[in-house]
């Protein structure tokens, strides 16, 4: 796997770098938003867009941004608009965006802010857009609170509309949306899991003494989540049975920071880690291993390897990855260093997937 | 006639005569004389005066040819001699011939004469005869009357004699029973019994009872003469024969005496369980010859219970297997067992002595096999419970009485299971090697058994060792939490120790077992073809390679993770932003250094040292890197200047393109070095992440700085990487670098102030940490 880079290369970040995001609301191209994390000099928010001919990054709007970028979302009903979260020394803020008419000129216009969320107690860790098309709600998660919030882009207003605090003992780090109830959202602390709804903002369920890094909903089944910990690397679980996990795989030799489901190849499974590396994995459909733990399942099962491939030829740690959503089989990663990878999964997808 | 006169030259004239004689009588036999004497009359052409064709010119002229006068003349005489001689025999031929013609008709006129007479006679006769028969006739009828009555008395006669038998049927059937003579007393019994059957009403009603209250006497006597053991079989037999002859339910009885013989065994069963319990050689030796001689009676006695019989054993002896079979459930050994298979193996052979049937040689062979695989799959199961029970009392949290109970735990696993499956094997050739007939038709069953176990049984250790490594995951729904950091810290220990042994078993258990397998356990050629053998070793090592590997991983994942957390509370309590100026080593590296202690402790007990470093190749890669990077590492030291800070982030990231790519994660082996470099990496890239995460002020990079140049010697006693290390904790450096709004450095003296401050506060407080080397 040494050298054996297939990806496209995008080098035009200048600082380190976290977040990247999809665009998934542009139907035309496929492009990614990349987000540049500098204490001291002036940050930049980079359009990138996959050219037809699939073989170069392009860098199609470049932006400045006055904070290092923490977090950073596009927004899945219209594609210019996109949200980041971001501090600077002491101060936190989260704004959404919207990029400006570019009309040729690639070079660096002003971003257009449409709203700040304000009320911002704590620190701010992310922003969440309903990932299944139009929705006037936002969510956004601080250390000890929840927020829900009524947006208007057009009028340029946001306006809480709840918000519910998780107590002194845990502070949150990030979350995720459920695509098939916009009512339903995960929520990931130091030490649990918790599964909010949202209309009464009462928890449901929760998955507890496991310090997760990062959670993503199955896009194609309900109730089936995928979970990234320090303990047991990742996970499958159906939120309604919390007790068992369905499925595990090791994960990353150090720390697996992002796990994200492909939107369109259910069980392909794809994550980063701080070990320098992205692994693309395939989860048995679940359901063929019931909710048995793994330690009872036959031995077949346990040594069909999951790990399709895991690409390393990075320099540093990887904490942002992307699959697009116009073309499910590319993901875009991000390591530390500023650089973009564009890659393509389809000699992965090949492989026969019905049970042997 | 002619014939036989032999042609002697004196008869040859009277011959000649008779001949002639002959012809005249007869032609037909003068026809067979002439052809006879055609020989002759070949001799004797037309000139020989025998031959029916003689002719008197030839033959004249060849005598006058021939002879001379007096020859001539001597035939002459001769001649005439012969004529005369001739004339008379006819003359006298005639005369006879007339002599018999009268003498015949003489008789024939004499018996005219007398026929006449003997018609009248007849005649006579026949009269006589019919007045004989008239009178016989009067004679009949008048006796018939009288004959008719005689008979009639005979008869009453008898009818009297059968009478007087039945009045004195009682007396005899006493006379019977006084006797013994049972036999007799029956055959009389049912030879009155149609006369009781149709008069007892009436005429015998008395003579009826008493009779039939003396067989019940004899009846009472057969059976108890039937149930008594004393008598001879035979008695018996024709005890039972007569009790059916008398219509007596015989089945019934037949039923009670089987039941109480069921009964009889059902109760030496529970006895010899009982002295099972107390005592432990072989089975309790049965009274089985006994039972057999029961059986065998019975048998005789009643032929046709047969079934039923074969039934009682088949029970009796399937009760036993049982009583074996709760042997092994508690553990016996293999000559134990052997014992056993030989008591019932005998009791078996002496019981189809009496019963020959097959299905109980059947039956025996059948529950041996059950019994034989029941042994081993229960001796591989006991084996696994020992093992696991041995987990079970090191995982538990000792009073720390032993030196290294990690040690011992890994020493008397290995011992278990080495010496556990070897002694197994010496058990299981014992049943081999028995030449007990019922064991040799197994020995292929019971090989393949054998690997069948060992298939099984390490599947099940290496289940056993998942779930066990599982369990020991530590678990923060516990109570307390001094507990938990206790239990956590030997189960961990445990997991390595799962680790060595995981490799022990691929390295040394399974090549010794495969070998005695192969040396005495091979060739179960029952399945072989089919299904491939039943133990695949090669699968069990992979098997166990890949677990060695996982537990090792899972090893060194959950000692980073104890790291982590320490690291997770120290970097994420303070307020970096608004970091004091350092004044001190913060203690975390304190708690670091014990933990990586702790952890050196326990690899120290279970792992080996690597037989040389490892990383020579690397060791010198990594020198040259750092010779090539600290210079620059000191320059940035040195500069203090801000305003240089971009181009810093330029001259790394391009320093980090030229320099090669460090290989931080690497193959993790089973050697100390190995283990605790791992570890130790994987918390410095955890310390480089969590530094990444915050935003610092000046002073809290300084105290990322003091902290992280305090580590730097004492880890080298830790790892066998150095240049990995020493790239790490530049990378923590750099991290801070990144991460501070005013990255100024401490200045060299007082960096080396504070260290050494730390260093004899440590040396002074808290030598037991520094690992003895």
């Amino acid at each position: 796997m040494q050298g054996g880079s297939t990806g496209i290369v995008y080098g035009g970040l200048k600082y380190q770098a976290r977040c990247i995001a999809d665009v998934c609301a542009d139907p035309d191209n496929t492009s990614f938003l990349a987000g540049t994390l500098s204490l001291k000099e002036e940050n930049e928010v980079h359009l990138i867009r996959v050219s037809p001919s699939g073989t170069e990054l392009v860098c199609e709007g470049l932006f400045y941004h006055p904070n290092e970028i923490w977090d950073l979302k596009s927004c899945p009903f219209d594609s210019r608009i996109f949200s980041t979260v971001f501090t600077s020394g002491e101060t936190y803020g989260a704004s959404i965006w919207e990029i400006p008419e570019l009309y040729g000129q690639s070079n660096s216009p002003q971003l257009e802010k449409l709203f700040s969320l304000q009320e911002l107690s704590s620190k701010i860790k992310c922003v969440l857009w309903w990932p299944r098309g139009k929705h006037d709600k936002l969510i956004s998660i601080d250390e000890g609170n929840i927020f829900l919030w009524s947006i208007d882009s057009s009028n340029k207003t946001a306006k809480v509309i709840s918000q519910e605090s998780i107590g002194m003992l845990h502070s949150l780090s990030g979350g995720s949306w459920d695509p098939h109830d916009r009512n339903a959202v995960a929520t990931i602390c130091d030490s649990s899991l918790q599964c909010w709804d949202l209309r009464t903002m009462k928890k449901t369920t929760s998955i507890d003494n496991i310090h997760f890094r990062d959670v993503d909903y199955n896009p194609k089944m309900q109730h089936i989540i995928v979970t990234a910990d320090d303990e047991f690397g990742i996970r499958i679980w159906d939120i309604r049975k919390p007790k068992f996990h369905l499925d595990e795989f090791p994960g990353h030799v150090h720390w697996t920071w992002a796990v994200r489901y492909n939107p369109e190849y259910d069980g392909l499974i794809l994550t980063a880690g701080t070990d320098s590396a992205v692994n693309l994995w395939l989860a048995s459909p679940a359901g063929s291993n019931d909710s048995i733990p793994e330690s009872l399942s036959d031995y077949a099962a346990r040594q069909n390897d999951p790990l399709l491939h895991s690409y390393n030829d990075y320099e540093d740690s990887v904490y942002g990855v992307a699959w697009s959503c116009r073309e499910p089989s590319i993901f875009a990663s991000l390591s530390y260093d500023g650089r973009v990878v564009v890659e393509s999964v389809k000699s992965f997808l090949q492989t026969p997937k019905e049970p042997f | 006639m002619a014939l036989e006169s032999a042609p002697s030259p004196l008869d040859e004239k009277t011959k000649r005569t008779r001949d002639l004689l002959a012809s005249f009588y007869n032609a037909a036999s003068g026809a067979t004389a002439g052809g006879s004497n055609s020989s002759s009359g070949r001799a004797l052409p037309v000139d020989s005066i025998n031959s029916p064709n003689f002719d008197p010119d030839v033959y004249m002229s060849v005598i006058v040819q021939k002879e001379n006068l007096d020859g001539l003349l001597h035939n002459h005489v001769e001649m005439a001699a012969e004529i005369k001689n001739l004339d008379t025999d006819l003359q006298m031929l005639v005369y006879e011939n007339y002599n018999k013609f009268i003498s015949v008709t003489d008789t024939i006129k004499r018996m005219k004469s007398n026929i006449i007479g003997m018609e009248e006679n007849m005649k006579q006769l026949l009269d006589k005869i019919t007045s004989v028969q008239s009178k016989s006739d009067i004679v009949n009828t008048s006796l018939f009357e009288k004959r008719e009555h005689i008979e009639k008395l005979h008869q009453t006669r008898n009818l009297l004699r059968k009478v007087q038998f039945i009045y004195d049927l009682p007396a005899r059937l006493g006379k019977c029973i006084k006797a013994e003579a049972y036999a007799d007393a029956v055959r009389y019994f049912t030879g009155a019994k149609p006369i009781f059957e149709a008069y007892g009403d009436s005429s015998f009603q008395d003579c009826k009872r008493a009779s039939e209250e003396a067989i019940d006497i004899v009846i009472h006597n057969l059976q108890s003469k039937l149930s008594s053991e004393s008598e001879p079989i035979e008695a018996r037999a024709d005890a039972v024969v007569l009790l059916k002859k008398l219509n007596f339910p015989v089945d019934n009885l037949k039923s009670k005496l089987l039941e109480k013989f069921e009964d009889c065994l059902l109760k030496f069963h529970n006895e010899s369980k009982e002295i099972e319990l107390s005592e432990s050689d072989g089975l309790p030796k049965a009274s089985i010859r006994e039972f057999s001689k029961t059986v065998h009676a019975y048998l005789i006695i009643f032929p046709d219970s047969e079934s039923r019989l074969i039934r009682l054993a088949q029970d009796f002896f399937i009760k036993r297997y049982g009583i074996i079979q709760q042997q092994i459930k508690k553990g016996i050994s293999a000559a134990h067992l052997l014992l056993m298979l030989r008591d019932i193996w005998e009791d078996v052979n002496i019981m189809v002595e009496v019963l020959p049937e097959a299905t109980l040689l059947f039956q025996i062979v059948e529950a041996a096999s059950g019994i034989c695989k029941q042994y081993i799959l229960a001796a591989f199961s006991n084996l696994l419970q020992e093992i696991s029970e041995l987990f079970k009392t090191h995982s538990r949290p000792t009073e720390q009485s032993e030196e290294s109970p990690l040690h011992i735990a890994l020493e008397s696993s290995k011992k278990a299971i080495l010496q556990g499956s070897m002694n197994m094997l010496v058990e299981f050739r014992q049943l081999l090697d028995d030449n007990l007939e019922l064991l040799v038709n197994l020995r292929d069953l019971i090989r393949e058994w054998v690997q069948e176990g060992f298939q099984y049984f390490f599947q099940k250790l290496d289940q056993n060792f998942f779930i066990l490594s599982r369990s020991g995951r530590p678990s923060t729904t516990e109570s307390s939490l001094n507990d938990l950091v206790y239990t956590e810290r030997v189960r961990t220990g445990l997991v390595l120790v799962l680790a060595q042994l995981s490799v022990y078993i691929e390295q040394v258990v399974i090549p010794r077992v495969t070998e005695e397998i192969a040396t005495s356990f091979s060739g179960g050629g029952v399945r072989a073809y089919d299904h491939g053998p039943a133990f695949v070793p090669g699968e069990f090592c992979r098997l166990f390679h890949s677990a060695g590997e996982k537990f090792l991983h899972l090893y060194v994942s959950m000692k980073s993770q104890n790291i982590s957390i320490i690291l997770k509370k120290r970097f994420t309590t303070p307020i970096w932003i608004k970091h004091k100026e350092p004044r001190e080593v913060n203690m975390f590296v304190d708690l670091l250094l014990q933990e990586l202690d702790g952890l050196l402790a326990e690899v120290r007990q279970v792992l080996q040292h690597g037989l040389l470093r490892r990383h020579h190749r690397s060791d010198s890669n990594g020198s040259t890197n750092s010779s090539r990077s600290n210079p620059m590492h000191e320059d940035k030291l040195g500069r203090s200047n801000t305003q240089r800070v971009k181009s810093q982030f330029l001259e790394s990231h391009l320093a980090k393109l030229f320099e090669q790519k460090m290989e931080i994660f690497t193959k993790v082996e089973y050697t100390q070095e190995s283990v605790v470099s791992t570890v130790v990496k994987l918390c410095l890239k955890s310390l480089q992440e969590f530094v990444r995460l915050q935003t610092l002020n000046r002073s809290g990079y300084q105290q990322i700085q003091l902290d992280v140049e305090f580590l730097k010697n004492p880890l080298k006693q830790y790892v066998d990487d150095e240049a990995a290390t020493n790239f790490l904790l530049k990378e923590v450096i750099n991290a801070a670098h990144e991460r501070c709004l005013d990255p100024i450095p401490l200045e060299l003296p007082i960096l080396d102030k504070l260290i050494n401050a730390k260093l004899n506060k440590r040396q002074g407080s808290e030598i037991k940490f520094l690992p003895s080397n």
